[in-house]
């Protein structure tokens, strides 16, 4: 009987288990790639076929103001609570799995976080990309907005990082929520929530009270658009960091 | 009757018994220990254990690199011993279950050989 | 023989049950295990502790020579084949049967393809739309086919079929028997497995209660069947495990006997008979084999 040699020779580097990971959760590219590209035809298409009902109702000489409106439209922020919906099953449903094959909870993390970097990435180009169409076809030929409403930003760069920043925002509170319901399951995450609620109302009667909301708007004005947008980092940052450490000691309770 | 010998015991036994048949040769090779753990489905460590009983014994060799092999006058070696157990394994059960049923050595005698003449 | 695991004082509590109670025990490299005890003995809390899965209360583990937590170098020579895996959203299991590569470094693809083959694995359906069998497939066909030098399977196999489990059996004996590694299967069914073994480790409400050589376990009990007067003769003053009578014939288990004291019994008109494991296990641990079976 020849013995094995009881250590795999083949040591693996800590990058290649972090893209291992990677690749876990792009394995089924289902959920994470082609659902929300579907999903975000199906608005757009959706959007189509209202602003052409809005064009038959108002006549043909209103063409210019009739989807003006549309400026603040809504469409993508579908998008981008379904990304964190994405965050929060890739977390919560791959983590036992991931430790199924042997993965530490560090490597599971940063793997998981590098998905997330790389599919922000993927999603703010492509919107990005889509909101220059948008504009140079003047709203698709019907003056709709879907891509480039005005609080995303002017001009390709702003709205690519305007993009980038909100996807990574919702990947990374999605996924603290997460971090938070592996470990703490739904008491936790009820905990969470209320203490988050709390806090904003803590905040929001602060600003209040003190007769500071003016300051508070200030602050945006301030900072513009991308200034304002670059300060959501920081939360991200904290709840990425916040999920790596709720994770650490998280067990894949079945 | 002790059926209770362990496993690795009752697979030398089924070795020997098929080089006492001739089945197996003398310098013929014998199945890998992981030929008899799949066939009886046992753990190889205790097939092992059955066929090492048998080299300790001298029945069976190994060749470094090739396998087990009969060794030469393993058959002799076997059947002279199972002579010799064959009054503690057949003829003393025999006598007791004839003295249960109260026939005596005399007749059980007669018995065998009607046996074995028909 | 080196030692693949070694663990010490271990103990596991969760609120206020004491899961796992200082339990030291080792095991060799190589070997096949058996895990056994009932359900909720404590058999799954152990293999979580020894992969990392969950956290030790107290106590040492060593899983080829290291803590096994967060240690990826020690990790990924392992697989834990769960009996109750769940696996992402959507997944098919030709999802799982690309991805487990990436994982481990000794997967055999071929072995694999033959064994999705033989299970009658369909790699195209839905994981929730999968019978329980199939889905216990899975977890088996990974456990095999990663040749993990340390591989565990905790009852992966609830729901599969006599069949099914007679090739699980085989396929696992041959592999390991042409690659050997350190195999530990837990599980309530130990007749069907008790020739597979090599060790065997019961635990019974969190402790060991049997650490033995699976044959040298089996020594340690001897069926008598004969006349009750033949029976209670021979084993007056003997430790009796259990005794059973219907008319005038008796059936004594006894511990131990020695070769000659065997032959005394045959002598005396007795039969003997081997113990099975598993009745050796239950009457261990002094529980009723009923309540043994209504607890699988």
């Amino acid at each position: 009987m020849t013995t094995t040699d009881t250590i795999v020779s083949r040591p693996s580097t800590p990058t290649s288990r972090i893209l291992a990971v990677t690749k876990l959760h792009l394995a089924n590219p289902w959920t994470i790639i082609t659902l929300p590209w579907m999903i975000l035809g199906i608005i757009f298409a959706a959007s189509v076929v209202v602003w052409l009902l809005i064009h038959a109702a108002a006549g043909p000489q209103s063409f210019g103001e009739t989807l003006e409106g549309t400026q603040w439209s809504g469409g993508l922020n579908y998008i981008f609570v379904y990304m964190m919906v994405v965050a929060v099953q890739a977390i919560s449903i791959t983590f036992p799995f991931a430790l199924g094959y042997g993965v530490t909870r560090r490597d599971f993390y940063l793997g998981s976080a590098v998905t997330f970097v790389g599919l922000s990435a993927m999603y703010s180009l492509g919107l990005a990309i889509l909101a220059e169409i948008e504009v140079a076809t003047n709203g698709w030929g019907l003056g709709g907005t879907m891509f480039a409403p005005i609080y995303f930003g002017e001009g390709f760069f702003q709205r690519l990082f305007i993009f980038f920043v909100t996807h990574l925002f919702f990947f990374f509170v999605g996924s603290v929520f997460a971090s938070i319901w592996v470990r703490w399951k739904a008491t936790g995450v009820t905990a969470a929530i209320l203490a988050l609620g709390l806090l904003l109302l803590g905040v929001g009667a602060i600003l209040t009270l003190t007769e500071n909301w003016p300051a508070f708007g200030g602050f945006f004005v301030h900072f513009g658009f991308v200034g304002s947008y670059a300060w959501s980092l920081v939360l991200t940052v904290l709840a990425g960091l916040a999920g790596f450490f709720i994770l650490r000691r998280a067990t894949p309770k079945s | 009757m002790d059926d209770s010998r362990p496993i690795f015991v009752q697979i030398a036994e089924q070795i020997e018994n098929d080089i006492i048949a001739g089945v197996m040769s003398e310098e013929g090779q014998v199945p890998s220990t992981t030929e008899f753990a799949a066939f009886y489905r046992i753990n190889p460590a205790t097939a092992l254990k059955g066929v090492n009983l048998l080299v300790d014994e001298g029945i069976l060799y190994k060749k470094r690199g090739i396998g087990m092999f009969v060794s030469p006058g393993a058959q002799d070696t076997l059947v002279t011993k199972r002579r010799e157990q064959f009054a503690d394994e057949y003829v003393r059960p025999l006598l007791t279950e004839a003295a249960k049923l109260g026939i005596t050595p005399d007749s059980l005698a007669d018995m065998i050989r009607k046996e074995a003449t028909s | 023989m080196t030692d693949v695991i070694q663990v010490t004082g271990l103990t596991k509590r969760f609120a206020s049950l004491e899961a796992v109670k200082d339990v030291t025990f080792s095991v060799g490299e190589n070997k096949i295990y058996g895990l056994l005890g009932r359900n909720g003995a404590g058999k799954t809390t152990i293999m979580q502790l020894l992969t990392g899965q969950d956290f030790a209360t107290s106590g040492s583990i060593k899983v080829f020579g290291e803590s096994p937590v967060e240690n990826a170098s020690v990790l990924q020579n392992i697989s834990f084949i769960k009996e109750s895996q769940r696996y992402p959203e959507d997944f098919k299991p030709k999802h799982v049967f690309r991805s487990a590569p990436w994982f481990f470094a000794n997967w055999d693809a071929e072995f694999a393809d033959r064994l999705i083959e033989q299970f009658r694995l369909p790699l195209d359906r839905k994981i929730k739309k999968l019978s329980r069998g199939q889905l216990s497939s899975i977890g088996v066909i990974v456990g095999l086919a990663s040749r993990a030098p340390l591989t565990f399977f905790d009852e992966p196999y609830l729901g599969l079929d006599a069949v099914a489990r007679q090739l699980f059996y085989d396929t696992l004996l041959a592999d390991y028997a042409e690659h050997p590694r350190t195999v530990i299967l837990s599980t309530h069914l130990i007749d069907e497995v008790a020739n597979l073994l090599e060790h065997v480790i019961v635990i019974d409400e969190g402790r060991i209660i049997i650490d033995q050589d699976a044959d040298s376990l089996r020594s340690t009990a001897t069926n008598l069947v004969g006349t009750t007067k033949a029976v209670e003769s021979f084993v007056a003053g003997r430790e009796i495990m259990h005794r059973d009578g219907i008319g005038g014939l008796a059936s004594v288990t006894v511990a131990g006997l020695s070769p000659q004291e065997k032959q005394q019994a045959t002598a005396a008109g007795l039969e003997l008979s081997a113990v099975s494991l598993q009745q050796l296990i239950v009457r261990r641990t002094n529980t009723s084999e009923k309540e043994f079976e209504q607890s699988a």
